[in-house]
């Protein structure tokens, strides 16, 4: 089982229609595959259709008293299965440090599910807190969504000097661009020319594009109602970049 | 609560249309698109994969070719990510968890397809509240292909009511409506129902001779049977030694060339001399062309464990010796498919067939022709135990290698007479009189292996330049020699089990005083 999170400290940079779009595609190749919403906003849970709530609250699923098996709900896709958001996951910070581990929590609940699911999605909430540490742990892969700019070039500069500080494996971070409009010549130069921080950045990359927002109307991944659009070909060409991290020799 | 998928069985005079359109009528569906795709199953040619419980499936979709493996029955079939295409075999594979449990299973043998099923799909979706899929309902027909020419063949109808998790009232309902039908729940799996159509038995190869004889059939009789199973079993491995990947063909063709010559020359004064010269002559030019393939094979098998205690570094030096043997392998094998496809083996082959099936008895009779074959093979075991015992009974510690060597072929020709025959004695104790015989062989075998070995290692630093695959090689011919005086030390302590008089007063019970 290969666990993928995908997380940025800032919001509004495509967080969760990355972890949607990725799974729906790691579902399609046959794979059996869980997207765990994380964010109590629970935008993933809305695009796919499933009610952004855990019977009994976030607190007894991450505190181990209810197993996640029970509150997962499956998807309108074959092989895709949700685990949906709860707004009390807005003090998931607080659930994770009151357990033993707070570092090792995520991974302790998730290492049951590798039995049945080949990929687990984390789409994580915009913030760095005990919780994303239990992330950063759990995570073989860190996706990071990056538009190309200044203020965002920074914060994935904060993320990787924090992985650093911490002594997390920095090597699990893969930085790409994300909202990418060839329209501005910032986005356009930096998309072609990285800065030398982000050696191992994706040469996939995700434009800023209109059918990426309707998945909100049509609450349905790409693949499902665009899949011949410009962003759904990014996203499965991304994927396969990513897909290539993990069976090198393929 | 999570339910299990539920497979259920469609008479086959029962159409799926009007079953389907019943179902629609009853529930708020989403028809999707009907799908026709492919499942293949890859096995090995003696069916190592079904008979240990373990399935290798590859699902060829339109757009999709996807690779599932079940290590044993009771696990789950498993999705292969990462793997483009079936390996011939499990070493072709980097390693991993998959690797390490196919070598488990097949270990050498080389996976081919087996079966190939047509699955015609017309799913369904059962929408809830919202429009939200809540099952999933699949109307299913298969058809089994016995070749690629041959039209399909129906093997069934099935239903499948899939669970989407978080759902179970929704199942539930679901699996209500199809109750009053009475339809039986699947309780084979396609694997299994195509095999049964196919005719095809899983458990049939077998490198034994499996022959029942008839204590009083004539030798003549006896000796053509002896030798039409072990043509087949030729015949058999045949394919799979021209395609050269999985070398136990090649050891099973090669062992059936060297027991039709051992039969031919052993149990003698049975058939013409013209024959036996004729056909001793094809098999020893067949056999003679295995021998460098064959050698070659065990030691690359071997290579890996012999060169274990080496350094990393020299390990590494060795490159120049792997290339060497894969390319005199190849050399070798070009040779023996050469024969093998030519007009002539193939005239040779189909004259030996004639001859052995042919109904028309030796004439003149030879002095053994027409005897009783309990009474022949007595004789010949007896006198071949008699053999091995006088050769063992000579060997001392300063005896030379060729003395092990011969008592080795003559153990050999022992242990082929005893196969030859088993169906003659008491199956329990020939069983253990020739596990007895085993044990010597096995001693001797490594003996002879390890000679062979340091024999191909002497004959590449004689051809190479390569200073640091010299020094290496030599370093392994060490280790070959260390292991061979050890395994020379050893052979005494099995002579002893084999020439113990409790043995010798059993092979003489059965094979003189028996009868």
């Amino acid at each position: 089982m290969k666990v993928i999170a995908i997380y940025n400290i800032k919001g509004g940079v495509g967080k969760t229609a990355t972890a949607v779009n990725l799974s729906y595609l790691a579902s399609l190749d046959g794979a059996s595959t869980l997207i765990w919403d994380l964010d109590p906003q629970g935008a993933a849970s809305y695009y796919f259709r499933i009610k952004a709530k855990i019977k009994g609250g976030g607190q007894k699923l991450v505190e181990g008293r209810r197993g996640l098996d029970d509150a997962i709900k499956g998807t309108d896709y074959e092989n895709l299965d949700l685990l949906p958001a709860d707004f009390s996951y807005r003090n998931m910070d607080f659930f994770v440090e009151m357990t033993k581990k707070p570092e090792k929590r995520l991974n302790k609940l998730i290492k049951p599910l590798s039995e049945e699911y080949d990929y687990v999605f984390l789409d994580c909430p915009p913030s760095i807190s005990s919780a994303s540490e239990s992330v950063f742990a759990a995570a073989d892969v860190l996706l990071v969504p990056t538009i190309p700019t200044t203020l965002s070039l920074r914060t994935y500069k904060q993320i990787k000097k924090f992985f650093k500080q911490e002594h997390y494996d920095s090597m699990k971070i893969l930085p790409f661009f994300a909202m990418v409009d060839q329209r501005k010549q910032l986005h356009r130069l930096i998309v072609e020319y990285p800065p030398s921080f982000m050696p191992c950045v994706l040469d996939s990359y995700i434009p800023y594009a209109s059918e990426v927002e309707r998945m909100g109307v049509k609450r349905a991944p790409l693949g499902d109602f665009a899949a011949h659009s410009r962003a759904a070909i990014c996203y499965k060409s991304m994927w396969e970049e990513i897909k290539s991290h993990f069976y090198p020799t393929a | 609560m999570n339910n299990k998928q539920l497979d259920l069985v469609i008479p086959v005079d029962q159409g799926l249309s009007e079953l389907q359109a019943s179902f629609q009528n009853n529930f708020y569906v989403n028809v999707l698109a009907e799908t026709v795709n492919y499942r293949v199953f890859y096995d090995t040619f003696d069916w190592l994969l079904y008979n240990n419980g373990a399935v290798l499936e590859v699902h060829e979709e339109e757009q999709a070719r996807r690779i599932y493996w079940r290590a044993d029955k009771d696990s789950d079939l498993k999705i292969q990510l990462g793997l483009k295409q079936v390996p011939q075999l499990a070493s072709d594979l980097a390693e991993c968890e998959f690797r390490r449990q196919l070598t488990s299973v097949i270990s050498v043998r080389e996976l081919i397809p087996r079966i190939k099923i047509k699955i015609k799909r017309q799913p369904l979706v059962v929408l809830g509240k919202n429009e939200k899929v809540v099952a999933r309902v699949n109307f299913d027909e298969y058809w089994y292909f016995p070749s690629k020419v041959r039209a399909g063949i129906v093997l069934g109808k099935r239903i499948t009511i899939k669970p989407v998790k978080g759902y179970a009232d929704e199942f539930d309902q679901v699996v209500a409506f199809f109750l009053p039908l009475e339809l039986r729940q699947a309780q084979d799996n396609i694997l299994k129902l195509a095999l049964a159509e196919s005719g095809t038995g899983t458990s049939e190869y077998s490198t034994r001779l499996n022959l029942f004889l008839d204590a009083e059939m004539s030798a003549e009789a006896a000796l053509k049977q002896i030798l039409l199973r072990l043509l087949e079993i030729m015949l058999q491995n045949s394919a799979g030694s021209i395609r050269g990947r999985d070398t136990e063909f090649m050891h099973d063709y090669r062992v059936s060339i060297r027991k039709t010559r051992s039969a031919l020359t052993q149990i003698n004064k049975v058939l013409p001399q013209g024959i036996i010269a004729k056909y001793n002559k094809f098999f020893s030019g067949l056999g003679k062309l295995t021998t460098p393939v064959r050698d070659l094979d065990v030691f690359q098998l071997k290579l890996e464990s012999y060169q274990r205690d080496l350094k990393q570094a020299a390990q590494d030096q060795l490159q120049p010796l792997r290339d060497y043997l894969a390319q005199s392998r190849a050399e070798a094998q070009k040779k023996f498919v050469y024969t093998l496809k030519s007009p002539e083996y193939r005239q040779s082959i189909k004259e030996w067939r004639e001859y052995l099936e042919s109904p028309e008895p030796t004439k003149p009779p030879l002095e053994n022709t027409d005897k009783e074959i309990y009474k022949l093979a007595d004789e010949l075991i007896w006198s071949m135990y008699q053999l091995a015992l006088e050769e063992g009974n000579a060997i001392t510690d300063d005896t030379e290698a060729e003395a092990l060597h011969e008592l080795r072929k003559t153990c050999k020709k022992l242990r082929y007479l005893m196969e030859f025959f088993q169906s003659l004695y008491p199956a329990s104790r020939i069983r253990e009189l020739i596990q007895a015989l085993k044990g010597l062989q096995d001693n001797l075998g490594v003996f002879n292996d390890l000679h062979v070995h340091r024999g191909i290692l002497k004959r590449y630093i004689k051809q190479s330049t390569d200073a640091g695959a010299n020094k290496a090689c030599k370093q392994v011919m060490n280790y070959l020699k260390h292991r061979q005086v050890k395994t020379r030390h050893r052979f005494a302590e099995h002579y002893a089990a084999f020439s113990s008089p409790d043995n010798q007063a059993e092979f003489k019970d059965m094979f003189v005083d028996s009868h």
